[in-house]
């Protein structure tokens, strides 16, 4: 990363030197800041030095962000508070984290590194930011959508060229009935004595034609079908396998509305029109071409004047296309959100009838849905207007024609037979042309859906499985090496965790809420990379293992039970769809469902309604636990897994975990301490960092923060007790 | 017992600031000093509780204790309510604070086809060339018609009333919104 920018005349060269563009009243500016291994120097936009700070009175240096714009600080050192330095725009951030990180390893370590190996953030040709993407979204040139779903046609090769042919040759069929007609009129009706047997050969060959083009034409019909089938189930499966193998992080980026929306409604888009479109699209344009080359072999002149208005038309249709695209983008995002919140609400009616907002929300879907009818009635009015346009400049190419083909007819130029077969020619030609000039209406819609699907498909993997696996048996030892991750970029959530965790140990995570319990699981079960550092399973990587290696071995309770719209056995055995029913039943016992589960009416097959609400929180709850063991896991994960339990509950199905968890690695968090109180080691965060480590009694005797955890439960426990008995 | 119900609504309820005891001082650590009656807090910083809507009112008072976490003195109503020369100095630490420049004409916008949405546009801070990725969640209009952008870097602009810029640059921006 270039850390050295060009600096205006007068400041001095330095090792370090980057622009600021925030004056600390919050007015822009255009400063400079440059460093050394002794000094820190702030110049304003004139060059003159406004400050400076010799670098060994600092003992820590950071970059900190406030509001669309971030800060440089150093911390002082004779009297520990911070020194602010510049402010500047998000632009430049990460240029002025990496000197941070430097400029903190030398107060840490007094070592001075005097540039950065990190990698250019910025796309050379644009500077725009790459985000941690190889290509810049800005230069990099994507195929048109058109080639594109064109590429995806490859598969089927074959009858797409076989169904080309087939039309083409139906259509040169259709293209000699002029020629024949002309000789039926030029030479049979027209002439004195006309020759029957040339009447009913001609006859007979336009009625034979005929005939083979209505054959070819069935056959073709078919092959299409087959071809847009295939083509959009492939695309559909393609879209789906996307939305299961995206991360986590660009998963929750959107929402489940909209993703069902791009999976199944975009895909159907695309299917109409392929349906509708794909057949005409092939055999206009081999039509156009042919009766244009026809045209001029028999009439250069005529031809010229019918072909004259086309390009001004095409180029008004590619310029109703631009204006279309985006209004069709438009109500493809107004229905999006449609979808999104019809989704949304759904799935939280429970919330909407316990509120009582059912009006509220009605109101705000009818609000929603006109803004589609809106952006909808937009497309309509402008393409009302666009289209007679475009047919009338199209339209006065016949004009001319007429005109000057009739004069021609009129001073015997050339005959009445080549004058009807002509305009019978450019009829035909009219055919494809009214087509065309509808053409940019669907085309338009079809490829925003179609730009849709490709936004999908062309999202990066971030969590890639690693090229060669090295997969083997779990054993269950898991090691973190200086971890630090955040949700967003540098804004960390652990810092900097190191820890061991051995085979058949359980661990227990606490911590106050939100501090990153949950955040450490989800990287053991790597639904995130750790932003520095690694997790290592028995010795290899996480990113060295493929996904599902991974996850065949662990068993998870989340913190929020999601329970699938099946059965109960269905979302038990959904960890190990090979399981038997006594396997099942095992892990239904020990977990403490089997009980309840047997008094349902329907016993195991009973339906657990949508996302399992037809449970009990607790029976849910049971349900998970049973799904976690089921699989048999070497490493079990338990985030909160007993929190809906009343005491009694927790303690039955903990003697029986107790009982479980030998020989496998287990990882419980839990708010109750009292659960935790047969763990072997306990990991207490604080602020995102590992702050202590060890079993209940030996953190009691330190009197720190799980101390401090502890007594605070014991306090508000005793607290209940009073307001009870008072 | 009674002593734990006290801190507790404490910590429960909502604590306006009297503005007339507020004396605020500008520290060199990017931060505020402030005396509020008889107490002196350091490292002070003020949060927009509703950045989007309110830019003076409903301003979060909190500083930073010995252990890093910051902890809420109480609320500001209204800086306006303050002597001029500590409004003046909140105004200008909240500007520092917040830096989201006004967007006030769209040169063009398009649309990447590919979740970028790229504007060429004149802002407060000069002019920009605003990259916006996932744009249809950081290019959006808020309940009160006030459109916020924020671009792939983290940068942020708005625009309060879209509908009275000039036309040119609405009828370009009313097609994304
Ligand atoms: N998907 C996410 N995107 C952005 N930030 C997140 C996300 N998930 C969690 N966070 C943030 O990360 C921090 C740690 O969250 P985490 O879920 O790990 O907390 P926790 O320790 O499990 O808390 P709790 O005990 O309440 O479950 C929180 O501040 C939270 O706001
Ligand atoms: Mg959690």
């Amino acid at each position: 990363m270039n850390l050295k920018t060009p600096l205006p005349k007068g400041i001095p060269e330095c090792i370090f030197s980057l622009p600021f563009d925030i004056a600390e009243n919050g007015e822009k500016t255009a400063g400079f800041l440059t460093a050394d291994r002794e000094q820190i120097h702030i110049y304003d936009s004139d060059g003159r030095e406004l400050n400076n700070f010799s670098l060994d009175s600092f003992s820590a240096f950071e970059a900190t962000r406030q509001i669309g714009c971030s800060m440089l600080r150093g911390k002082r050192k004779n009297d520990d508070k911070w020194q602010f330095f510049c402010s500047f725009t998000q632009t430049h951030y990460i240029r002025y984290a990496e000197l941070a990180k430097i400029l903190d390893y030398y107060a840490n370590t007094g070592v001075f590194v005097d540039h950065s190996d990190e990698e250019e953030p910025v796309c050379p040709k644009c500077g725009l930011s790459l985000d941690g993407s190889s290509t810049c979204p800005y230069c990099a040139k994507k195929g048109s959508t058109v080639k594109r779903l064109m590429k995806r046609l490859a598969p089927f090769k074959k009858p797409f060229i076989i169904s080309i042919l087939l039309t083409a040759f139906s259509y040169a069929c259709d293209l000699v009935a002029p020629t024949l007609q002309r000789y039926l009129i030029d030479d049979v009706v027209q002439v004195q004595d006309p020759d029957m047997e040339l009447f009913l050969i001609i006859a007979g060959t336009i009625l034979c034609l005929a005939l083979i083009g209505t054959a070819i034409d069935f056959i073709t019909r078919r092959i299409n079908i087959n071809i847009t089938n295939g083509f959009i189930r492939d695309l559909r499966r393609d879209l789906f396998d996307k939305t299961q193998e995206l991360s986590m992080r660009s998963i929750s980026r959107r929402t489940a509305g909209e993703i069902i929306r791009r999976v199944s409604e975009d895909s159907r888009t695309i299917q109409q029109f392929v349906t509708d479109n794909g057949k005409e699209m092939i055999l206009h344009t081999i039509s156009l071409v042919a009766l244009v080359i026809i045209m001029f072999v028999s009439n250069w002149k005529l031809a010229l004047l019918v072909i004259l208005p086309l390009p001004i038309a095409a180029w008004l249709a590619s310029k109703v296309m631009r204006i279309l695209d985006d209004r069709n983008s438009r109500w493809w995002r107004k229905t999006v959100a449609s979808s999104r919140y019809l989704h949304d609400m759904l799935s939280g009616i429970r919330v909407v009838k316990s509120y009582g907002s059912e009006e509220r929300e009605t109101a705000r879907y009818t609000e929603i849905s006109k803004e589609v009818s809106k952006a909808q009635k937009n497309i309509d009015c402008i393409w009302y207007i666009l289209s007679p346009l475009l047919r009338y400049v199209i339209a006065i190419g016949e004009f001319l024609m007429l005109y000057f083909g009739a004069s021609a007819v009129m001073d015997i130029e050339i005959t009445l037979g080549e004058f009807v077969q002509f305009t019978t020619y450019v009829s035909m030609l009219y055919g494809p042309l009214e087509w065309l000039t509808n053409l940019p209406r669907v085309l338009s819609q079809a490829m925003v859906a179609a730009g849709k699907a490709f936004e999908i498909l062309d999202e990066r993997i971030e969590l890639k499985d690693a090229e060669i696996p090295a997969d083997k048996p779990i054993e269950g030892n898991i090691t973190f090496e200086h971890v630090s991750f955040g949700y967003t970029a540098y804004n960390p959530v652990l810092k900097d965790i190191s820890l061991e965790i051995k085979q058949g140990e359980m661990i227990g995570i606490v911590g106050h809420s939100g501090v990153g319990k949950s955040t450490m699981i989800n990287l053991i079960m790597r639904l995130y990379d750790p932003t520095s550092g690694s997790i290592k399973i028995d010795g290899t990587d996480l990113r060295d293992m493929t996904s599902k290696g991974l996850h065949d071995q662990m068993g998870v309770v989340l913190q929020e039970t999601f329970l699938f719209n099946g059965t109960v056995l269905e979302n038990i055995a959904y960890s190990k769809p090979n399981a038997t029913f006594e396997e099942i039943i095992q892990a239904a016992k020990t977990a403490d469902c089997h009980d309840f589960i047997t008094r349902l009416p329907d016993g195991y097959n009973t339906y657990v309604g949508e996302k399992g609400y037809n449970l009990s929180g607790g029976e849910r709850q049971r349900v998970a636990i049973a799904r976690a063991i089921l699989r048999d896991p070497k490493i079990l994960i338990l985030d909160e897994a007993t929190a809906s339990l009343d005491t009694q509950t927790e303690k039955q199905i903990q003697t029986a975990l107790n009982r479980l968890i030998k020989g496998r690695t287990t990882i419980a968090i839990a708010h109750r301490l009292s659960t935790l109180s047969n763990a072997d080691r306990l990991i207490v965060l604080d602020k995102g960092k590992l702050v202590e480590m060890g079993s209940h009694t030996e953190l009691m005797k330190k009197h720190g923060v799980y101390y401090q955890l502890v007594m605070a439960q014991r306090t508000t426990a005793a607290i209940k007790k009073q307001t009870v008995t008072a | 017992m009674n002593e734990y119900k006290q801190t507790d609504f404490q910590i429960d309820s909502l604590r306006i600031l009297d503005v007339n005891e507020l004396h605020f001082t500008r520290l060199d650590s990017g931060y505020l000093d402030l005396e509020y009656k008889g107490n002196r807090y350091e490292q002070v910083s003020l949060t927009r509780l509703q950045p989007f809507y309110y830019l003076d009112t409903y301003i979060s008072v909190s500083f930073k204790n010995d252990e890093d976490e910051w902890i809420e003195i109480g609320v500001i109503r209204d800086i306006n309510d303050m002597s001029k020369e500590q409004h003046d100095l909140c105004a200008e630490y909240l500007q520092f604070r917040y830096y989201v420049p006004l967007i006030t004409k769209v040169h063009s916008i398009r649309d990447n086809r590919m979740g970028y949405l790229f504007i060429d546009a004149e802002t407060t801070a000069g002019r920009k060339r605003i990259a916006v990725n996932d744009w249809w969640t950081n290019f959006r209009v808020n309940n009160s018609g006030m459109l916020t952008v924020t671009d792939s870097d983290g940068n942020k602009y708005y625009i309060p009333h879209p509908e009275e810029m000039d036309r040119k640059s609405y009828r370009k921006l009313e097609l994304f919104m």
